[in-house]
């Protein structure tokens, strides 16, 4: 069975590129968009991996991320932030957070897949 | 201030008001300036990129198409076209990905567009804080003139700090290859 990945993005278009590029190496996707979104579809369906923007409205990413490892099931699904931010301060409170990586925009289809392939197989 | 005489009082608040609508709307604009540069790179480099991701791929399926004839014209055996497919086939991904990164430019400057779009909401905010139509009737005095100065540079103040806090750039991109990846 296919791995599933719940990709979070405000912006349509990232959504759906991201979404393409992990679809074409085999995993499943379901998308968020937003925080709060991702929030409740993680609710509904456990996923295998969380890739999520940082600067969403109704929730951004650190607090989804926060969130998410408040919850007994999501506390060692690996979760990577995908944003276009870059400064060291944000990564940092990412990784204290508890996501696992940081992969700044844009993205490479076959650079993401490698990742994604080391965390989840 | 008070013992300043009241016309001078008055020269002194008009010149403060209009030196620091002239630098803070200076500040603002030149934000704004700033990404439409950083936009127009981004957008060039992006236009550039999918173009040549585009012909690529139609390179790539005349190729194809080139193979799969010789492939019937030859009748050779399907096995000796299988890695030429398959080569074609990986160069076509490899063009694709390369078009799906450039096609990322709309998430990029929709953020610049959504800032310069606040800076300038902010602007007009600041200019609207300026209209005095009403808050100083012709008859009244220097005294109503000098508290509505006072009124309107407070309020001219109050938004420009409103709007430093919230435009902060999260747009750092010059180009548009592919990011960095750390994992923790």
């Amino acid at each position: 069975m296919s791995k599933t990945i719940l990709a979070v993005d405000d912006s349509g278009s990232l959504r759906q590129m991201v979404s393409f590029s992990l679809k074409a190496a085999g995993y499943g996707v379901v998308e968020a968009v937003d925080g709060q979104d991702a929030l409740n579809k993680a609710k509904l369906q456990q996923v295998d991996l969380v890739l999520t923007d940082q600067n969403m409205p109704s929730m951004d990413g650190l607090s989804l991320i926060k969130a998410l490892r408040g919850m007994k099931n999501y506390q060692k699904v690996p979760i990577l932030m995908l944003t276009t931010e870059s400064g060291d301060d944000m990564k940092a409170k990412a990784r204290a957070a508890g996501a696992n990586g940081w992969l700044v925009k844009p993205f490479d289809p076959a650079r993401l897949n490698e990742v994604v392939k080391k965390l989840i197989g | 201030m008070n013992d300043i005489p009241s016309g001078e009082q008055m020269n002194v608040q008009v010149t403060h008001l209009l030196s620091n609508i002239s630098v803070h709307g200076d500040q603002h604009l030149a934000e704004v300036e700033s990404d439409l540069v950083q936009m127009d790179v981004l957008l060039d480099e992006a236009i550039k990129k999918l173009c040549a991701s585009f012909m690529a791929i139609h390179r790539t399926v005349d190729l194809q198409q080139e193979a799969l004839n010789g492939l019937l014209a030859d009748g050779l055996p399907v096995s000796e076209y299988a890695a030429r497919f398959e080569a074609l086939r990986g160069e076509i991904s490899q063009h694709v990905g390369a078009a799906v990164t450039g096609l990322q430019f709309q998430d990029m400057t929709s953020q610049l567009i959504g800032r310069m779009a606040r800076h300038l909401d902010g602007l007009r905010d600041v200019f609207g804080a300026l209209d005095v139509d009403g808050l100083v009737p012709p008859e009244s005095g220097n005294e109503a003139l000098r508290a509505a100065l006072d009124n309107i540079s407070d309020r001219v103040t109050t938004r420009f700090s409103e709007l430093e806090g919230v435009v902060r750039s999260t747009v750092n991109q010059r180009h548009m290859e592919s990011g960095d990846i750390e994992l923790f």
